[in-house]
């Protein structure tokens, strides 16, 4: 078993020569990088950060914010080897048919295939993000002697289910980098490197090809690295800093021709206390709340979801709902619960409630965007400003789905729902966010409206891939890990094929 | 039947009828609600404080709204327990101050707190 190698160890101006080179170390870079272990390839997987945090490595990620209030650009990411995973909730769903579609109702939405096309790497992603079984959305059976869902009415939401990364001595979940690290070691075609910053993707003068990437490290030597083929896994942030960044050739940056790298950034907005549930009967499974283990191993939790039809029918997007805590009724609430149940002909008499949280979907925006600084971070790169939006639309997409939520409660009559936001104001005083950062370099047939093609090959660049979220074109509002890492797992499969 | 057992009786019938006049006339079980031109729909509420209390907000949902407008809405549509739980298999819910109800629940919350 060979070690990690680390970057600050080489002799100035060295020059690696590899068949690929994998920018970035976090579930994307190594998922690729084992998935190609044993194909004969020589592939070099470049690490910025260490195998643990180090603050002034943390620091290279720092960066400006304008538009609405947002995670800090240093605080919602991580830079040492797992990258993101280091701090993920484990918090595992495939995405949903429909978040493939294209859809009048939402602007720029819809991926160049459907799902059937990562269906097949599911499996190998579950395993690697190591969720157990794959169970999901058939969990109604599984769990049902842990309790049954909540009876709703026909409509357009219902009980979907969240699988988790397995557990550790009681803590979630799978890091990759630790997980993964000697997996790494011990492929015998892998070279991982860490404390190695790529600066600067140098295009051959026509641009269509990736000559060398300038690397540099914080000790302060310079190397170069010639691949036959690259890959940017470095995150939704960090992939579009790189592209912008690197404009020698490209004077508007790497596959950025169209001015498209770095727009329709995402994340999932997780505002706190969206509504009470009030169930008459005071009776939950005890699921929805947290997350209960089978005996075959599977984590599962529910949530609350919309269905297809509904999605397509009011234009709304993905959701998913989650029951957080028991909360009191106050005297009002309380008149509202009682006239209702009784109008309904229930007995309310031993009604409890409980505040929903959720994970929502962000419609596209081009204008949600990170754009160069004039910021200079200690390795001379240009720093990032984030320009956040929200719309209000996006709350009334929601708030339609809560509102469906609540009739199929009183159609069922099992309980009914508050909303507890109506304005801009009250929703983004509630807000937090997931630090799923997605959609900075989508993926499009059409060089005019995607960055990277349905291979995720930068579009006009022969050897340039793009793997991670950062190419999904719409989001869903399943957490992106296991998905990216399956659509990570198809690009493995693509790179075999062309790189024999 | 004996005399003393009649004078029993009627000492226990005579205060019974005045507790209940008291609980009557001081509304010892509840709130007590003088008669209306509505209590042929009000009747179908089984505790009117809680639906007066909740109809408040849902009376300002529904400008323009009064008693009478609401009871002659109302008397056109029927019994209130099968129309509440008609309404949400119809879409007919509305939203008071962020609760999801039915359309009639409002309404009949309206007309106990309008009266």
């Amino acid at each position: 078993m060979s070690s990690l190698l680390d970057a600050r160890s080489l002799p100035k101006d060295t020059v690696l020569s590899t068949d690929l080179a994998i920018i970035g170390g976090g579930p994307a870079g190594i998922t690729l990088a084992l998935a190609l272990a044993n194909s004969g390839l020589n592939i070099l997987l470049l690490e910025a950060g260490a195998t643990k945090f180090e603050a002034h490595s943390q620091n290279l990620y720092q960066g400006s914010e304008s538009g609405v209030s947002y995670v800090p650009l240093d605080s919602g990411r991580l830079r040492y080897l797992g990258g993101g995973t280091n701090h993920w909730g484990g918090w595992c769903r495939p995405l949903d048919e429909i978040d493939f579609e294209s859809r009048a109702a939402v602007p720029y939405s819809g991926w160049p295939f459907t799902r059937k096309e990562i269906e097949p790497y599911f499996q190998r992603a579950q395993q690697l993000v190591e969720a157990g079984p794959w169970i999901y959305d058939a969990a109604d059976d599984a769990m049902s002697d842990l309790g049954q869902v909540i009876k709703l009415g026909d409509g357009g939401v219902y009980t979907s289910w969240f699988q988790f990364s397995k557990t550790r001595n009681g803590i979630l979940p799978t890091h990759f980098g630790a997980r993964y690290q000697n997996d790494l070691k011990a492929a015998p075609h892998v070279t991982p490197l860490i404390n190695a910053n790529v600066t600067g993707i140098r295009l051959a003068r026509d641009g269509g090809q990736v000559d060398h990437l300038d690397c540099a490290t914080l000790a302060g030597n310079g190397f170069t690295v010639k691949p036959r083929y690259a890959v940017l896994a470095a995150g939704a942030i960090e992939n579009a800093r790189l592209m912008l960044a690197s404009d020698d050739v490209m004077t508007t940056g790497v596959g950025n021709g169209n001015d498209l790298v770095g727009r329709f950034f995402a994340d999932h907005p997780i505002p706190r206390n969206v509504a009470t549930l009030v169930v008459f009967d005071g009776g939950l499974a005890p699921f929805y709340a947290n997350a209960l283990t089978l005996p075959n191993g599977a984590i599962l939790r529910a949530a609350l979801s919309p269905n297809a039809q509904f999605l397509r029918q009011h234009g709304v997007v993905g959701s998913l709902t989650t029951v957080e805590n028991d909360v009191k009724l106050d005297p009002f609430a309380t008149a509202a619960v009682e006239t209702t149940a009784e109008a309904l002909g229930v007995d309310a008499s031993h009604a409890r409630a409980f505040s929903l949280g959720c994970g929502m979907e962000l419609l596209p925006d081009p204008e949600r965007r990170l754009t160069l600084s004039g910021q200079r971070d200690a390795l001379g790169m240009p720093r990032l400003n984030l320009n956040m939006t929200i719309a209000d639309d996006d709350f009334a997409r929601f708030r339609l789905t809560l509102a469906e939520l609540g009739r199929q409660l009183l159609a069922a009559r099992s309980g009914m729902l508050h909303l507890s936001y109506s304005t801009r104001g009250e929703w983004l005083k509630a807000m937090d966010w997931g630090n799923h950062h997605m959609g900075t370099t989508r993926m499009h047939d059409d060089p005019k409206s995607g960055v990277v093609d349905a291979d995720s090959k930068v579009h006009g660049v022969g050897n340039l891939y793009v793997a991670g979220s950062s190419v999904f074109p719409t989001y869903g509002s399943s957490n992106p890990t296991m998905n990216l890492v399956a659509l990570t797992l198809r690009l493995g499969d693509h790179l075999k094929k062309v790189m024999a | 039947m004996k005399r003393r057992g009649f004078l029993t009786g009627v000492a226990v019938a005579v205060v019974a009828a005045a507790g209940g006049a008291a609980a009557w006339r001081f509304h010892l079980f509840g709130p007590y609600y003088p008669p209306t031109p509505y209590d042929d729909l009000l009747k179908q509420i089984a505790d009117r404080e809680p639906a007066r209390i909740f109809g408040q907000a849902a009376l300002r949902t529904m400008p323009g709204a009064n008693a009478a407008s609401l009871a002659r809405a109302l008397r056109t549509q029927g019994n209130l327990t099968a129309l509440a739980a008609r309404d949400p298999a119809n879409g007919h819910v509305v939203e008071v101050v962020g609760w999801v109800v039915p359309e009639t629940v409002a309404r009949y919350a309206a007309l106990a707190a309008a009266v």
